[in-house]
């Protein structure tokens, strides 16, 4: 029986793997060709680097190279966000996990509840907030909502509920030490895993998230490149017939549109990389041997 | 500190709860307050509600949503947990290959998925133009988002980006089972399946809830895809095609924050009621000395 | 040393003359002045789109007294609400409005002229009022609302009949002049040359080239926040009959020109493109870049009419400029906008700088004249372009709410999957209706 089942599993497998990574070779290969290449040649062919060199360029020199400025915004928003976000959400979730205090179901459950609550109801009644609060224009406006991330309290809330068995913590105690040090030496050290997930979902939902960046930032400088993206799009004479005539000019089409997505995909292939040891290791450890 | 008799953990959560406040909680409060009254503050009843509910536009973008969120949740529940059982416990190597290759997708940013999917579902661009043919009945791109196809193609779009990150949570979940039990399960006799249906997925139960009702919330607030396609499809497709662009448009079209807030609400009570459904099978919010 | 003195003496006196008039122009150069020997300075914010870019950039470079800051944004295209969600957000925050906005829906300014936006400025007043005059009075009418004129069009849209006089004449057929022809001549491509196509459905704005013309009543404001919405109307049924064979036959297409897929199939070396009713836009930008049709085949001919009745054609677009009420330097944003539309410089010849007809008139005389020497057409195309311009019929009104939308849901959506145009009209209306209802109007069929 275990021959049919291995291959069964590998061709499901395999057939996912295509779904998934098909549409990504085809967005590696297309800044190689010329516009008109790729819709007559092969999709899978590979152009030329002079193409994908010449597709840069165009890219490169839209809106006085404003591509790069949409990177470093995402980077700068998505780390700083991020690094508040877990010395913030990895205390949240433990505390709320193994403490007990009267309150704590109600964060829990008002966590739940504001995670499922509608983005474009919130986003309104933020950025008020952000203007009573003058941010508006700075980068705060985007770093501080971002910081936000129940999900990643979520997160730490779940593991630290049930991969630390109460007997380790009881012994902790029993040990001498106050609730400070029992986080210190108990559950800091076994955070790796949670911490290398928190980090990894909030670095890709801040680097990912569209609507508040657009609605709270007035200046295509501060976008960062989700938001850019969709600018990018709405200029292609591909996609956007303008009124008027001439959008000829700008220079981007599809092969330019193709290099900008991907390079946008990479610094969160890179971050996922760097943190997949930590997932893979999964989440026990060694926590409950000796 | 064993003197002090402070509610166990609260301190831990001191850092987040000003960020819960400032970015969930007060913009919640503020957006049911501007569902409840007019332009003016003055309290008006459900006539928000019932005004909504009588454009044009409502019904038709609950009934895209609602399917949407049965489809892309069959597919999550099925597809997801059966990826990830069918990868745990094998070669370490080539799983986290696997992994890593369902995952990559979901880097992408929303508008950046949506770009590479608007030249997918182009039959002159696609490397899938085969299927596109026999299974969409597509030659063009206008053929492809016809009206009837939408709700499986957002879908579609919203697994391939989202289920990545699952499979690895999930992945997580299934490696947070101690070995003990499934080699004392294996040498009971039991086969695979047997293991993956009877001893791992009831061990998962948590995480698959977190996964639903997340789920489930983000699946009725759908707006990037049909938002971007809707830019790129020359309007073929409405920008009032889910509810939350119908929301979107009442708030910054109409100016119309109520009715906007309205819409939300509604969505917000759809999330909930899915949320306590699962929460209470699930057990969720146990902890062990509950 | 006495031969420096009167030259020092000379060199105070300018100096204290130079401070002087320095003083002056400080004084006088003020923000609300129009006055056109005051150079403007200051600081600005501009919002176009990509196609406007080259232009902003042109007035930056030569007018380097003024700051301008430059925003890319997609300029409302196919029915987007981007300018509103922006001015919503800045008129909540109480501060953020752009100087200069420029946007290709030319609805746009007609809420931006009213509460609760109230976003756009009366140039009357402030733009020289011999500049507006070289406006053709039917674009100031579309510019100006509730008595103020609060846009100034960058480009007439007029729609006239593209021709390939090549295959034309290749296959031995005679230019239609009314519907009918057009119609007959359908049916014979359809027979002899099936693949080659007359005109195409497909793109947001059809109906803006197909019922404009033939007066169909389905945008026309009759009283205030009223508007007349039939499409079962005889000038929409009958222009929907005449069209439903030609779609059967596939000599009207039901794909938009913009779309690679129509590319792919009518354009290119070897296009299949006989006819196209399309707006003077078209002309270079669509036919040679987009489509890639050689050099020496297409022309422009007089829009088609209704067998014996009078003349009058569509319109797609045109570009409204728009000034913020809220602008804190009227004359740098007036300069800007005056550059942007009456420059010689910028609209000489058709090109990145003036892809489209110029409203202001002097230029588009000079951009007619360019047109027609462009080695591009196989015959002048200006002739018909000039004439079509004073025959747009003035039934067509521009509203608060984008239509492009509502016939690419409805109809388009339909037509591609085979169905007639006839059948759609109702659902055309009836979207129509719910818009205008839901953007505050009322709906009458008569």
């Amino acid at each position: 029986m275990r021959v049919p089942a291995l291959t069964l599993r590998a061709l499901i497998l395999a057939a996912f793997a295509v779904f998934f990574v098909a549409p990504i070779v085809w967005l590696i290969l297309a800044p190689t060709k010329s516009d008109a290449a790729l819709v007559t040649s092969s999709p899978f062919s590979f152009g030329s680097f002079g193409n994908a060199w010449r597709a840069w360029h165009h890219l490169d020199a839209f809106s006085d190279h404003i591509y790069r400025r949409w990177m470093a915004n995402s980077l700068i928003y998505s780390l700083s966000a991020t690094a508040i976000t877990l010395a913030v959400s990895i205390p949240a979730g433990y505390g709320l996990a193994l403490g007990r205090f009267p309150g704590r179901k109600l964060i829990l459950s008002v966590t739940l509840v504001v995670m499922i609550m509608p983005a474009a109801t919130l986003v309104l009644p933020i950025f008020l907030e952000l203007n009573a609060l003058h941010l508006i224009g700075s980068m705060f406006s985007v770093i501080l909502p971002f910081s936000f991330f129940p999900f990643g309290v979520y997160l730490a809330y779940i593991y630290y509920s049930t991969a630390i068995p109460s007997e380790l913590l009881d012994a902790a105690r029993v040990d001498g030490c106050g609730e400070w040090s029992t986080f210190r030496r108990v559950a800091l050290p076994l955070a790796k895993p949670v911490v290398a997930l928190v980090f990894f979902f909030s670095f890709v939902s801040n680097w990912n998230n569209f609507f508040l960046p657009y609605v709270v930032l007035a200046d295509s400088n501060q976008y960062p490149i989700t938001v850019g993206l969709s600018n990018l799009l709405a200029s292609t004479p591909s996609f956007n017939p303008a009124v008027g005539g001439g959008g000829q000019s700008v220079n981007i089409f599809k092969p330019e549109l193709a290099l900008a997505t991907l390079l946008a995909v990479i610094p969160v292939a890179i971050v996922f990389l760097v943190s997949q040891r930590a997932l893979v290791r999964g989440m026990l450890g060694g926590a409950v041997k000796e | 500190m064993r003197g002090l008799r402070v509610p166990r953990g609260a301190a831990f959560v001191l850092a987040y709860l000003p960020f819960l406040i400032l970015f969930g909680v007060a913009p919640t409060i503020y957006a049911l307050d501007l569902a409840f009254t007019d332009a003016n503050g003055g309290w008006v009843g459900f006539h928000n509600f019932v005004r909504t509910y009588e454009d044009f536009r409502f019904l038709p973008a609950f009934k895209h949503i609602l399917l949407y969120t049965v489809v892309w949740l069959g597919a999550l529940m099925v597809f997801v947990v059966g990826l990830a059982l069918l990868l745990h416990g094998r070669a370490n190597r080539v799983s986290s290959a696997y992994r890593f290759l369902f995952y990559i997708p979901g880097a992408l940013a929303g508008a950046a998925a949506v770009v590479i999917w608007l030249f997918m579902l182009d039959p002159t661009v696609s490397p899938a133009s085969f299927l596109l043919h026999h299974v969409l009945g597509a030659d063009i791109f206008a053929q492809s988002i016809a009206p009837g196809n939408l709700p499986y193609i957002f879908a579609m779009i919203a697994f391939w980006t989202g289920a990545g990150a699952w499979i690895v949570v999930m992945y997580g979940a299934l490696n947070t089972i101690p070995p003990d039990l499934e080699e004392a399960a294996r040498i009971d006799g039991a086969g695979a399946f047997t293991i993956a249906f009877r001893l791992k997925l009831p061990l998962m139960r948590k995480w698959i809830a977190y996964m639903l009702i997340l789920s489930f919330a983000t699946g009725t607030q759908l707006f990037v895809e049909p938002e971007l396609v809707q830019h790129a499809s020359f309007g073929l497709v409405p920008d009032t095609w889910s509810a939350n662009q119908l929301a979107y448009q009442i708030a910054f079209r109409y100016a119309d924050f109520n009715g906007a807030a309205a819409i939300a609400v509604d969505l917000l009570a759809l999330g909930l009621v899915g949320a306590l459904i699962i929460v209470t099978r699930s057990g969720l919010f146990r902890t062990e000395d509950d | 040393m006495k031969a420096k003195r009167p030259h020092v003496a000379l060199a105070s006196l300018a100096a204290v003359a130079a401070a002087a008039a320095a003083l002056v122009a400080v004084s006088s150069g003020g923000a609300s002045s129009a006055n056109a020997s005051a150079t403007p300075s200051g600081s600005i914010t501009v919002w176009v789109d990509a196609v406007r870019l080259p232009v902003a950039k042109l007035y930056v470079k030569t007018h380097p007294k003024v700051h301008v800051k430059i925003v890319l944004y997609d300029g409302d295209g196919n029915g987007a609400t981007t300018m509103q969600t922006k001015i919503q957000l800045w008129n909540r925050a109480g501060k953020g409005w752009p100087d200069v906005v420029f946007t290709e829906q030319a609805n746009d300014p007609v809420w931006m002229a009213q509460a609760p936006y109230n976003f756009a400025k009366n140039l009357k007043g402030v733009f020289p009022a011999s500049l507006i005059a070289g406006w053709p009075a039917p674009s100031l009418s579309q510019c100006t609302v509730n008595g103020r004129l609060v846009c100034l069009q960058d480009n007439l849209a007029q729609e006239v009949l593209y021709v390939n006089k090549k295959l034309m004449t290749k296959f031995g057929y005679q230019v239609p002049k009314t519907w009918q022809q057009y119609a007959a001549l359908g049916a014979k491509v359809a027979k002899e040359h099936p693949g080659y196509i007359i005109g195409t459905l497909g793109d947001s704005y059809g109906h803006w080239l197909y019922l404009w013309p033939d007066s169909c009543p389905i945008s026309q404001v009759v009283a205030p926040n009223t508007v007349r919405i039939n499409s079962a109307d005889v000038h929409c049924t009958r222009m929907a009959k005449l069209l439903d064979p030609l779609l059967a036959n596939k000599s009207v297409s039901t794909v938009t020109i913009f779309s690679p897929d129509f590319a792919k199939a009518y354009g290119g070396d070897d296009d299949k493109i006989l006819l196209m009713p399309g707006p003077t836009w078209y002309a270079k930008d669509i036919f040679g870049g987009t489509l890639k049709v050689p050099a020496g085949e297409m022309t422009a001919a007089m829009p088609l009419r209704w067998n014996n009745e009078p003349l009058t054609t569509g319109q797609v677009g045109g570009g409204p400029w728009v000034v913020s009420d809220h602008t804190k330097n009227v004359a740098a944003a007036i300069d800007f906008v005056k550059f942007s539309t009456t420059s010689f410089a910028v609209k000489r010849k058709p090109g990145p700088l003036s892809p489209g007809y110029p409203s202001y008139g002097p230029a588009a005389t000079l951009w007619l004249k360019n047109l027609n020497r462009d080695p591009y057409f196989a015959a002048p195309p200006g002739a018909a372009m000039k004439a079509a311009a004073s025959l747009v019929w003035k039934g067509w009104s521009m509203v608060t709410y984008p239509d492009q939308p509502v016939w690419s849901n409805s109809v388009v959506t339909q037509l591609v999957a085979g169905k007639s145009l006839s059948d759609q009209l109702s659902a055309l209306g009836s979207g129509l209706s719910n818009n205008a209802k839901a953007a505050g109007y009322k709906v009458v069929s008569k």
